[in-house]
């Protein structure tokens, strides 16, 4: 007689798996026996199955007891007690990954074959990926080792009325399982002993806990995942910035803020000027609208206390042209690295365009002398007033250990309106005068060339210096300004009007004074920008005419050549050419297409990370998590609430003066509309212990250690996944044990 | 003593409800009750009474009267109802898990032919068709009878020792519905004779079990060798309850078995029910004519006590046993039972008989006939109807 | 801050359901059960089982996964069982509930007389009723609660007749209180519980309790898919108060039946049956629109 014991679990075919190895002898000619040993057939629940084939008929009716062969369905089950009783020639047939040779030392010196059904099952598609359903595999491996052929696997199948796709996973389990002897002598199994004493309904300790531990039926465990949200990858500083808010929202503004200064030290600054793309990306603009992250990270810079500077701490000294904002991330990131850092600035100020090219009622200097005081007080020195030029660019890269050359594009794009002089000048040049030496305006026409913020600041300061009259003129229409919003919004508030779809030709003049003419334009195809092209209207009567005293030009900038030759910018995460010299790099407006400070911070960050590695240092590995799946996220429950957005003065009172504009979100008790926001952030990806993964767990075995971390008590845990499902920030994921 | 002219099911619903008052300074009384032919007079008096601290319930089946049964005595309450024939199969289930749960529940049956086709009549089969579930079985030849041994089950259910539930039995109709004179206890000696009920294994809020989970194979042998352990401390318990009913009634109730003129019998007839009191009849005629003959009345049931009633047949040579019931392709189920007590003694002729089947009437000339047949035989065969109908 | 079932310390009781039960992973009884447990609070239930998957959760004799005291019943007798442990608590002035906790076997068929007759005396008894569609316990075949249309083991080709409408029935019995559970409605699920708890008589719950086994649907999405059975009209949410006054606490949102339906095996087939599941959902929901506008619920909502 052969006598075959199989382990397997609940609902996964073992009986069925018994069932067609007695078909295939059946088939044969043989009497045949097959039969499931029943408990609480839950799902998951060990179950054996057991298998005699005779000659003759077959009169047994009991549990084997010393099989010939044993097949284990479940990697879960495989213990020394599977040999129990067995044939010491008999097979031991595993549905395992691992060579037979791994399970030398738990069956030494028994034949064992095994082969990874499971994978087989999911290639086929028999199952799920949390519950393949292996027994055909099985079958086919079983047939091999037990001498029955193909033919008769797939006899067995038909009898039992299964098809494709079990036949193919019968046959590569044919093909593929692996078989060996292991060394050394078979240690007999102790049989398990009874228990010593049958309960009794009139025991006393009736109705304690079960000791089943359904944990060993999970194929996976739930673990907290950390993915990236769409905010922080849209940010191009890098900031953490599901990180920031959410701190903010449990109210722990110093964490916030630490956040923050990992990957940028100018929080108070963007937290004015950003265009904020994160906001652009936030999840909730499509369920109600956006967080309203860019104030928040203004709020935080105020709100929270400023963690104690870093001493430099390594020989090495580094060099950094340019104090703009990619020079001085590059020089504050460098700094906390422990690099002793100087940084040379051809101005007298530090700060580049955060100071030269945004007004105070934006930007109020005292935020900026703030943010560059606490880069400074990590050993930064300065020298001020001191140009650079090409040839002590290479004196540096041998007096400095490293450079980062962050000079920005010092060139600002004019053209050509057949006039010059004080009439026509540069946005940029009227906007750092403005600061030191402000001209009066008062009466004055002002025309503005332009579309971005240059543009716009131009107009809104033109209008505060007394002009009578601000225009801006653009090529294309409003949408495709590249100015942020809220910021055309509080131009045309303060009065600044906008003229769509005019380009600038030439200033013409007559006695009454000057006029700008313009031709009218259309939009046509996107160009590469990606924004609809301004294709300009023919002929005469497709002219605009505007009177004014001033042309301001806001056309963008370019790059200079007075430190680098022309046609040399390495791209980002290059190095200058010079092998022998000390590692130089880029960073900024050099580099970055944007344009923008986050941008710029980003770019001096990564800079500095780069001289770092140059030069030997270790960067921790930061793999960015994957993105957040946003159909994952399930906030349809929430109730809609718009942003708040911070307090404006008011327009009259801000067209006289340069006090900042924006006042911020609110902290008074009882309107708390920072607190507000933060908490409108649904924190994608991120784990924020509301316990909805507790709440569902059917066994009740979840728990919140601290403020995150989900905590699953494994011996329990069935891997239902449920948690994770109803997760709805997508913070949880099921992982294979 | 109250002496009164009741009918069967009056004096059993009076005993119920003694015994449930008795019952008042502890958790009380509560069951489920519903009405068959012949005992739905018990049940309506039931619901009829005013306990002091009782709840009787309507249900809508028998099935349901027994799950009441059931959850009542999990509550620690003594629980009590009645039932017949289909009514008592509707509700074979729940009590078989009545007795497995070892809960002492005691329910009065008044026996009568399971259908359909329909009968109302007098037949032991509805009870004996249970008796294979852990159950006591009593059964009862008078209402003075049935109101003692009412009152010997709850003292022998709830003792300890046994735990299991009861069935007292009545004729249906020929003790049911039958007026006849009987003391019936006043409450107080009731209350003296039955203790305040504490079921130690009750459902209780500070103790979590779960009752009548799945139970393996090793426990429920285990559990079934327990039950079988209680049934044999019945007949010590037995005795000891009926000593103490003599000592607060003043009268002995009978016991496992009444043997009557058995000393010197050469003919020991044996019955149950109504059938013994008119053997009674019939045995003192014909010893007052000289015939060693002698009967015992079967009252015990479950437990069956073989040894004790091979003990009561004494020396006689010639036993006949009159069966009011039927088990086809076997035979009289008593008579079966009662065999196993003689299979020590191959030197007995053991004759059953099946008489009053359905109802059928059990008078004297009937039983003439039957020891006339007896009496001119020398082998045992397969038990006889008796009046024979099909020839 | 921690979040987490509260744990029982030396006064309160151990959980209702305790870790290590053998239900299958993403039962939704299992989930009822610890929302259960929660809304219960302090309070020590006895539960009456019945034949059901329910019986075979604690596991076998003599460790139980239930820590509170259960008395497990045949088949159809869950609520008569528990109108004898209910009379005695009463006789006894003792407050704990008696919940019977039926699978749909035991509360739709075979025990549709003893919850009958329960609800009409209006016994002090809450009745909860995980109602998984099918015999679950015995491997899946088809009970009256079987939505028309589903593929079971004795339904090979699909049940041809309609689900049973038990909270009809239970209306007609005019018992004090009678709600539908959803496990996709938590805030709705345990206020009615709660507000279960508090009433005298008869009080019958249904929650749609999905069977990963026997839906052959993904374990995870069990509370998905309550809510999509929601969303869909398929089963409706709503409270009925002595069998007379009606609230709708959730309207269905035009989610096809099809996003319900298309994530169970048990409906693979059921493309002849949907023209007649559409019908039906909307005859069903006009009624239930009709009375609760024309017998709305005067109880606040809680």
């Amino acid at each position: 007689m052969i006598k075959i014991t199989i382990f397997g679990r609940g609902g996964r075919g073992g009986v069925t798996l018994a069932k067609l190895i007695a078909a295939a002898y059946f088939l044969r000619g043989k009497y045949v026996q097959a039969f499931g040993r029943y408990g609480a057939e839950r799902a998951g629940a060990p179950v054996q199955a057991f298998v005699r084939v005779d000659d003759e008929e077959i009169a047994e009716h009991y549990a084997i007891r010393e099989p010939d062969h044993v097949i284990v369905l479940d990697a879960g089950l495989i213990a020394p007690q599977t040999a129990e009783g067995m044939d010491p020639q008999g097979w031991i047939v595993l549905n395992t990954p691992l060579p037979p040779d791994a399970f030398a030392d738990i069956f030494p010196g028994r034949n064992v074959a095994t082969l990874d059904a499971s994978a087989i099952a999911v290639d086929c598609g028999l199952g799920t990926r949390a519950l393949p359903i292996v027994n055909t595999a099985l079958l086919g491996a079983a047939a091999e080792i037990l001498g029955l052929s193909l033919a008769d696997a797939e006899a067995a199948m038909a009898h039992l009325g299964l098809g494709e796709p079990n036949l193919t996973a019968a046959h590569t389990a044919y093909d593929s399982v692996r078989q060996a002897l292991l060394p050394g002598t078979i240690v007999p199994v102790a049989p398990g002993r009874p228990p010593a004493r049958t309960a009794s309904i009139f025991d006393d300790d009736i109705g304690g806990p079960p000791a089943v531990h359904t944990g060993s039926w999970a194929s996976r465990l739930p673990a907290s995942a950390s993915l990236t949200p769409l905010c922080s990858d849209a940010c191009p500083a890098g900031n953490d910035v599901r990180g920031f808010v959410q701190a903010f929202a449990r109210r722990d503004y110093e964490a916030a803020l630490n956040t923050i200064l990992l990957t940028s030290p100018f929080p108070g600054t963007c937290g004015r000027v950003c265009p904020a793309p994160c906001m652009q990306a936030c999840t909730r603009g499509q369920h109600d609208e956006a967080v309203n992250s860019r104030e928040l990270e203004r709020d935080i810079a105020s709100r929270a206390s400023w963690p104690e500077p870093t001493r430099p701490s390594r020989p090495e000294r580094l060099a950094v042209i340019g104090s703009g904002p990619a020079g001085l991330s590059a020089a504050y990131q460098l700094a906390r690295l422990g690099y002793p850092v100087t940084v040379f600035e051809a101005d007298d100020e530090l700060g580049g365009l955060l100071r030269t090219g945004i007004p105070a009622y934006r930007l109020p200097r005292e935020v900026i002398d703030g943010e560059i005081a606490f880069i400074l007080a990590h050993g930064v020195q300065v020298r001020r007033g001191h140009r650079v030029s090409g040839a002590e660019l290479v004196e540096l890269r041998r007096d400095y250990d490293g450079v980062v050359v962050a000079t920005g594009l010092q060139e600002q794009r004019a053209m050509d309106l057949g006039a010059s002089g004080p009439r026509v000048l540069r946005a940029l040049d009227f906007l750092d005068v403005s600061r030191t030496r402000p001209p009066d305006l008062h009466g004055r026409r002002v025309v503005v060339a332009g579309g971005g913020n240059t543009a716009i600041d131009a107009a809104r300061v033109a209008l505060r210096l007394g002009a009578r009259d601000a225009l801006v003129v653009y090529r294309r229409t409003r949408a495709e300004m590249p100015a942020i919003a809220e910021e055309v919004e509080e131009a045309l508030a303060e009065g600044v009007r906008i003229e769509q779809l005019a380009a600038p030709l030439r200033i013409e003049g007559d006695g009454d004074g000057t006029a700008l003419v313009c031709r009218r334009m259309t939009l046509g195809e996107p160009d590469e920008s990606g924004r609809a092209r301004p294709v300009p209207i023919d002929g005469d009567d497709a002219l605009a005419t505007f009177r004014c005293d001033t042309v301001l030009l806001a056309l963008g900038q370019a790059p200079d050549d007075h430190l680098l030759p022309a046609g040399s910018l390495p791209a980002e995460e290059e190095f200058l050419p010079g092998a022998e010299d000390a590692p130089a790099c880029t960073a900024g407006d050099l580099v970055t297409p944007e344009g923008t400070v986050a941008a710029a911070i980003g770019s001096g960050r990564r800079a500095a990370g780069l001289l770092h590695t140059a030069l030997g240092g270790v960067e921790e590995p930061s793999l960015p998590a994957p993105l957040v799946d946003t159909s994952k996220l399930v906030f349809r429950d929430v109730p809609r609430v718009a942003m708040t957005r911070g307090r404006l003065l008011e327009p009259r009172t801000r067209r006289t003066s340069f006090v900042e504009v924006r006042q911020g979100l609110s902290d008074r008790p009882g309107r708390e509309t920072a607190q507000q926001e933060a908490e409108r952030c649904f924190s994608c990806g991120a784990c924020t212990a509301c316990g909805e993964c507790v709440v569902y767990c059917p066994e009740g075995i979840l728990t919140h250690v601290g403020n995150t971390d989900c905590d699953v008590d494994e011996d329990y845990c069935k891997g239902c996944g449920l948690c994770a499902a109803q997760c709805p920030r997508s913070a949880l994921a099921m992982l294979p044990t | 003593m109250t002496r009164a002219v009741v009918t069967g099911n009056q004096a059993a619903g009076h005993a119920l409800v003694a015994a449930g008052e008795a019952n008042r300074s502890a958790r009380g009384c509560c069951g489920g009750c519903y009405p068959i032919t012949p005992q739905t007079e018990i049940i309506e008096h039931v619901m009829g009474a005013s306990f002091s601290k009782g709840s009787f319930v309507a249900v809508e089946s028998e099935h349901s009267a027994m799950a009441v049964c059931i959850g009542a005595s999990f509550a620690g309450a003594r629980s009590f109802t009645a039932s017949s024939s289909n009514g008592l199969l509707y509700m074979t289930e729940n009590v078989f898990a009545a007795g497995f749960e070892r809960l002492p529940i005691v329910m009065v049956v008044a026996n009568r032919t399971v259908g359909p086709p329909w009968n109302i009549w007098a037949d032991h089969g509805d009870s004996l068709a249970l008796r294979d579930a852990p159950w006591l079985q009593l059964y009862c030849d008078s209402h003075q009878d049935l109101v003692d041994t009412i009152l010997l089950a709850f003292r022998v259910a709830e003792d300890p020792r046994v735990l299991l539930p009861v069935m007292v039995t009545q004729d249906g109709f020929l003790l049911s519905h039958t007026s006849m004179v009987v003391d019936l206890p006043p409450q107080d000696l009731v209350d003296a004779y039955l203790p305040p009920l504490d079921l130690a294994l009750r459902a209780r809020t500070d103790r979590p079990r779960t009752y009548g989970q799945l139970m393996g194979p090793r426990e429920t042998q285990r559990h079934r060798e327990e039950i079988q352990a209680a049934m044999e401390r019945v007949p010590e318990v037995l005795d000891e309850a009926g000593a103490e009913f003599a000592r607060v009634f003043g009268r002995r109730p009978r016991g496992a078995f009444e043997a009557e003129h058995t000393a010197d019998a050469e003919t020991v007839l044996i019955a149950s029910g109504t059938t013994v009191s008119t053997l009674r009849r019939v045995v003192e005629e014909r010893r007052a004519a000289g015939e060693k003959i002698g009967l015992v009345q079967l009252k015990l049931f479950r437990p069956f006590l073989r040894e004790e009633l091979a003990r009561a047949i004494g020396a006689a040579r010639r036993v006949a046993v009159l069966d009011r019931d039927h088990s086809p392709g076997s035979g009289g189920i008593m008579w079966n039972e009662i065999a196993t007590s003689l299979r020590e003694r191959p030197d007995v002729l053991l004759q059953g008989y099946i008489v009053g089947l359905g109802g059928g009437e059990v008078d004297p000339p009937l039983i003439e006939l039957v020891l006339d047949d007896f009496a001119g035989r020398e082998r045992a065969e397969a038990p006889v109807f008796f009046p024979r109908e099909v020839t | 801050m921690t979040t987490s079932l509260p744990e029982p310390d030396a006064e309160s009781r151990p959980r209702l359901l305790r870790p290590d039960s053998t239900n299958c992973p993403g039962c939704g009884m299992s989930l009822g059960l610890q929302w259960l447990d929660e809304a219960l609070g302090a309070a020590t239930p006895t539960l009456v089982v019945p034949a059901c998957c329910a019986a075979v959760t604690p596991g076998a004799f003599p460790a139980s996964a239930f820590g509170v005291p259960t008395v497990e019943t045949t088949f159809a007798s869950s609520a008569a069982v528990a109108t004898g442990i209910a009379r005695v608590r009463t006789l006894n002035e003792e407050a704990d509930p008696t919940i019977c906790w039926a699978g749909d076997g035991g509360t739709y068929d075979i025990g549709l007389a003893t919850l009958s007759a329960a609800a009409e005396r209006n016994e002090d008894v809450l009745y909860i009723c995980y109602d998984n569609e099918i015999y679950g316990n015995t491997g899946g075949q088809r009970s009256g609660a079987t939505q028309r249309g589903a593929k079971t083991t004795t339904t090979p080709r699909g049940k041809a007749e309609t689900k049973k409408d038990i909270m009809a029935i239970m209306a007609a019995h005019r018992v004090p209180y009678a709600a539908t559970l959803s496990l996709a409605h938590r805030e709705d699920f345990l206020r009615k519980m709660r507000l279960a708890f508090g009433m005298p008589g008869f009080r019958f719950l249904l929650m749609l309790s999905p069977c990963p086994a026997g839906w052959k649907s993904e374990p995870a999405e069990s509370v998905e898919l309550v809510r999509l059975a929601v969303a869909c009209g398929l089963f409706p949410v709503y409270e009925v108060f002595d069998g007379e006054r009606y609230r709708v606490n959730a309207r269905p949102d035009g989610t096809p039946l099809d996003d319900y339906l298309g994530r169970q095996g048990r409906f693979r087939a059921v493309a002849p049956a949907l023209d007649d599941l559409r019908a039906q959902v909307e005859r069903d929901w006009a009624r239930l629109d009709g009375l609760a506008r024309a017998f709305p619920a005067t109880e606040p909502a809680g």
